[in-house]
């Protein structure tokens, strides 16, 4: 079986180092609110801790991203899971895999990490209720083996939670 | 033998030279690649690629003087010659003809894009052309600021020595006038500072940076949705990610992307004002 999280990584392209290094000068000074992504030497994995807004299910709790740019990013895009334990959530899974469609089929190259952390934290500030997805159980037996959210066939019959 | 045959026989003697020249090349047998060449132009001198073939492998040698020599020959037979501009550029900017230089690497460029817009040879050139604005820009950003220094070291000078001829003719007034002086020497300083400010590298603005490379533009092209983006990239979007707009999402083809000289003006005028731009690193 392949597995992209196994597989030796590939180094960044021209484009995407210049990229990422604008992105990061970006961050850093005008860092996002609930935000907090801690500086390394690793250009290509991003460890980014969110913390749930005020007023909403997920306040006062604190979670974190990680972030792993492909080779040729933002022509394709980063993978993005929650760090486990991650947040319960009906479109988050127990392996912190997250079915969100802009990080895959509707990626485009104009969006960048902060835009995408945006959305992640949008999409748990309009949660109503704290569960796993219906298939949680089914999903995460099917993905051992460190297999790669990129991978999965994702249908996004529900965008409104 | 008939005159046109003899010249067809000459022609096919040069292209088998030419080869001869290529395989010694590949080789990095520059010297033997070079030789090769010379028969080659001995025979027809009027083909223009003998000329910058042999002005490459100058190039591998160190050969300036060479290349520039080969270069000037192939551009007076073929004035569109990307490579001949792009290696007498670099040979003017080897022996410090830095405005020159860049002269010729911008006509590189310019002919390299009109041939192949996201061809390697253009990002070359673009690196080299950066490189070279941006040295440019430290040398007379640095003679600016020596000479903006020097002039505010005067002024400074001067206002404080009218300062001590007023208040030997004001007695009495000494307070009030050294808070002009000072009030002066103030103003003085937000002057010189407001004319340096173009020099510091500082950001460069969002509106003259594609929304893909976050970069400042180099071949700015406006879909019809009203967006600018950097050629290159757009292009390789439509290529692997899907024909929309990344940023509206409207369906995209390549054949409906149109230059957007206006922002490539005020690129240029920007980069002109601010060298520290080039900066490619």
């Amino acid at each position: 079986m392949t597995s992209s999280s196994t597989q030796s990584r590939k180094v960044l392209s021209k484009i995407a180092q210049n990229r990422l290094q604008k992105e990061l000068a970006e961050w850093q000074l005008n860092p996002p609110p609930g935000l907090k992504h801690k500086i390394t030497d690793n250009l290509q994995r991003w460890v980014i801790d969110v913390s749930g807004a005020p007023g909403t299910l997920y306040a006062n709790e604190t979670y974190q991203l990680q972030v792993d740019f492909p080779e040729h990013y933002p022509m394709e895009a980063p993978q993005v899971i929650f760090v486990p334990p991650a947040p319960l959530h009906p479109h988050i899974y127990s392996n912190g895999h997250i079915c969100l469609d802009i990080l895959y089929d509707s990626w485009s190259p104009a969006m960048t990490v902060n835009s995408i952390c945006i959305s992640i934290l949008s999409m748990l500030s309009s949660s109503t209720s704290k569960q796993r997805p219906p298939d949680n159980d089914r999903y995460v037996k099917n993905c051992r083996n460190g297999r790669s959210p990129k991978e999965t066939r994702w249908w996004f019959h529900d965008d409104k939670a | 033998m008939s005159p046109a045959a003899a010249l067809s026989a000459v022609a096919k003697q040069a292209e088998l030279l030419r080869q001869d020249g290529n395989n010694c090349f590949k080789k990095s047998r520059f010297g033997a690649a070079i030789d090769a060449y010379t028969e080659a132009i001995a025979l027809c001198p009027n083909i223009p690629i003998y000329w910058t073939n042999r002005a490459l492998c100058h190039m591998k040698k160190d050969n300036w003087e060479r290349v520039e020599e080969d270069c000037r020959k192939a551009i007076l037979l073929a004035n569109g010659s990307v490579k001949a501009h792009y290696m007498l550029g670099l040979a003017l900017l080897q022996r410090t003809e830095y405005k020159e230089g860049v002269k010729e690497l911008e006509k590189a460029l310019d002919l390299g894009r009109g041939a192949n817009p996201k061809g390697y040879m253009v990002e070359e050139i673009w690196q080299e052309l950066a490189k070279a604005r941006y040295l440019l820009w430290e040398q007379e950003s640095s003679h600016r600021s020596w000479e903006l220094q020097t002039l505010k070291e005067a002024c400074d000078e001067a206002l404080k020595e009218q300062h001590i001829m007023d208040s030997s003719k004001l007695e009495g007034f000494i307070n009030e006038a050294d808070v002009g002086l000072m009030n002066q020497l103030k103003a003085l300083e937000g002057v010189f500072r407001k004319a340096a400010e173009q020099d510091i590298p500082s950001e460069v603005p969002d509106y003259l940076c594609c929304r893909i490379t976050l970069d400042i533009f180099r071949d700015p092209v406006i879909t019809p949705s009203g967006v600018t983006y950097e050629r290159g990239v757009l292009l390789d979007h439509l290529e692997k990610v899907g024909k929309f707009d990344p940023i509206t999402r409207e369906p995209l083809d390549e054949s409906q992307l149109i230059p957007n000289f206006a922002i490539k003006e005020a690129v240029q005028a920007y980069l002109d004002d601010h060298g520290w731009a080039y900066r490619t690193d």
